[in-house]
């Protein structure tokens, strides 16, 4: 029984811990995302609230804690607010396995892997249940083209995923990166460059980042899914679009970048670099490229991803079976 | 440990049958949808009780994740929002039955189980994926082989649908 307790125990201070890195996250990202988009476009971003606007996030979420929250006409009452719900809570989950340092993991799991890959896809639910429950017809589309896409970008990218399980012989994050070195030329994106981009690639399609930001993109359809959603409905939504781009960034560091491995001393300050590097990377797509309409997106992923990441699988099969 | 087993067991059941008799009893086929993914849920947990995780995150992945969303994805194209004349009320009769129907199995199998009661058993041994894997390629080869081909034809009857539809315009 002492040792159910104490996993128990181990598992819900670990659940708060990633509640609490998720708020704190949220608020730093959208920081760094208004002042990023800001500078891109020559203007100061924030800048009134606190020096350099650093106390603006808060003030956002103080709003949008405050809003009313509105059920809107003939919508569904039970399904539009289980979607945001839906939405933010299994993100948590996705937490559990991430080799975040040595010891520094919640939960290892062996299928750590699958695990992720399992309770990610709910979100793409929680998405289409807030289209469909909105009983608007952006929502409705917003809903159609979340599904097209997350469903098509999952498959490339599986496949990469895959690519790494046959390489490590493993689906435990821990282990996978334990197997690599500290030196960048020790990492698995070394062996993987093909499986790196096209991670990349995918990864910014399944948590509907810029340029593949289609279901809410706003010059179409609004705000495409969460067009009916205010306060802390949207806010559900958002939180959980920035703990989602903090799990790829997380599963492409452990899987490519040596986890918490890095030149000199070890440890999680690493994995933490490297997922910052990742997310600064993917504000930074999101102000430099323009949206891609949703035939390309498409195209580049039932003609490009899926074909060349297909080929990376046979191809890391073959040369495990060789050498 | 046996007693948190079986309080767990119940805890599952529970969450299946609640899913269940939501997608039976909901008029709306959203809510339904929700109800069998609650079950799908619960099924899930039951593969994590007999310490199969591969099965319980497959069985999320592949149902809830890709099965669900395209089941999804059929029903909003149709515009169901429960309010054709189906969604009013069945006569009682119906659900007489429809409680005969389903309760008899459940009878059945409830008074077998209560004269012939089975011994707990031990936690079963989690079998590691690679052994898993091995299996699937070796022993077990011509099922596997098999159900894979299940699949292709269903994939490739899907193409020509689509193909025959696209032809005709």
């Amino acid at each position: 029984m002492n040792g159910i307790a104490t996993e128990l125990i181990r598992i819900v201070v670990g659940l708060v811990a990633v509640a609490a890195f998720v708020g704190l996250n949220g608020l730093v990202l959208v920081y760094a995302e208004r002042k990023g988009a800001g500078h891109f476009q020559r203007r100061p971003g924030p800048f009134e609230v606190g020096p350099h606007g650093v106390i603006q996030p808060i003030a956002d979420a103080l709003k949008l804690i405050g809003k009313q929250l509105f059920t809107p006409e003939n919508a569904d009452p039970f399904l539009f607010w289980l979607a945001p719900l839906l939405s933010f809570f299994p993100v948590l989950l996705l937490f559990v396995p991430l080799p975040f340092g040595p010891v520094l993991t919640v939960w290892e799991v062996d299928l750590g892997l699958l695990l992720i890959l399992a309770f990610a896809g709910i979100n793409v639910l929680a998405l289409l249940l807030a289209g469909w429950a909105s009983n608007n017809k952006y929502g409705l589309l917003g809903a159609g083209r979340a599904v097209a896409q997350s469903v098509a970008y999952e498959i490339p990218l599986l496949l990469t995923v895959l690519a790494i399980a046959f390489q490590s012989g493993t689906l435990n994050l821990s282990t996978i990166v334990s197997q690599q070195g500290s030196w960048p030329w020790q990492w698995n994106i070394v062996t993987q460059p093909l499986a790196f981009i096209i991670y990349l690639i995918s990864a910014l399609g399944e948590t509907n980042r810029a340029p593949f930001d289609l279901p809410e993109a706003e010059s179409e359809l609004t705000a495409g899914f969460h067009t009916e959603y205010s306060g802390m409905g949207f806010g559900m939504f958002f939180l959980a679009e920035y703990a989602n781009m903090i799990v790829v960034s997380g599963v492409c560091t452990a899987l490519f970048l040596g986890g918490w491995k890095g030149p000199f001393v070890d440890g999680f300050w690493w994995y933490l670099v490297k997922v910052y590097a990742l997310l600064g990377a993917m504000i930074w797509f999101r102000w430099t490229y323009p949206r891609v309409r949703f035939d390309q997106l498409l195209n580049i992923n039932w003609k490009w991803l899926l074909p060349l990441a297909t080929l990376n699988l046979l191809g890391t099969a073959f040369l495990m079976k060789v050498f | 440990m046996e007693v948190l087993a079986k309080v767990a067991f119940a805890v599952y059941a529970l969450i299946i049958l609640g899913g269940a008799v939501l997608a039976v009893g909901s008029s709306s086929l959203v809510r339904a949808l929700v109800g069998l993914i609650v079950t799908l849920f619960g099924v899930a947990g039951m593969y994590l009780l007999l310490n199969t995780p591969f099965m319980a995150f497959m069985q999320l992945l592949i149902y809830v994740g890709a099965v669900c969303v395209l089941v999804f994805f059929a029903v909003m194209l149709t515009r169901a929002h429960g309010e054709g004349e189906e969604a009013a009320p069945a006569p009682v009769k119906q659900y007489l039955y429809a409680l005969l129907a389903g309760l008899t199995p459940a009878a059945i199998l409830s008074w077998i189980i209560l004269k012939h009661p089975l011994a707990s058993k031990t936690v079963p041994l989690e079998v590691p994926i690679v052994e898993l894997g091995k299996g699937l390629l070796e022993q077990y080869f011509l099922a596997f082989e098999l159900i894979s081909v299940v699949l292709l034809v269903a994939m490739s009857g899907a193409v020509l649908l689509a193909w025959e539809r696209r032809e005709k315009k």
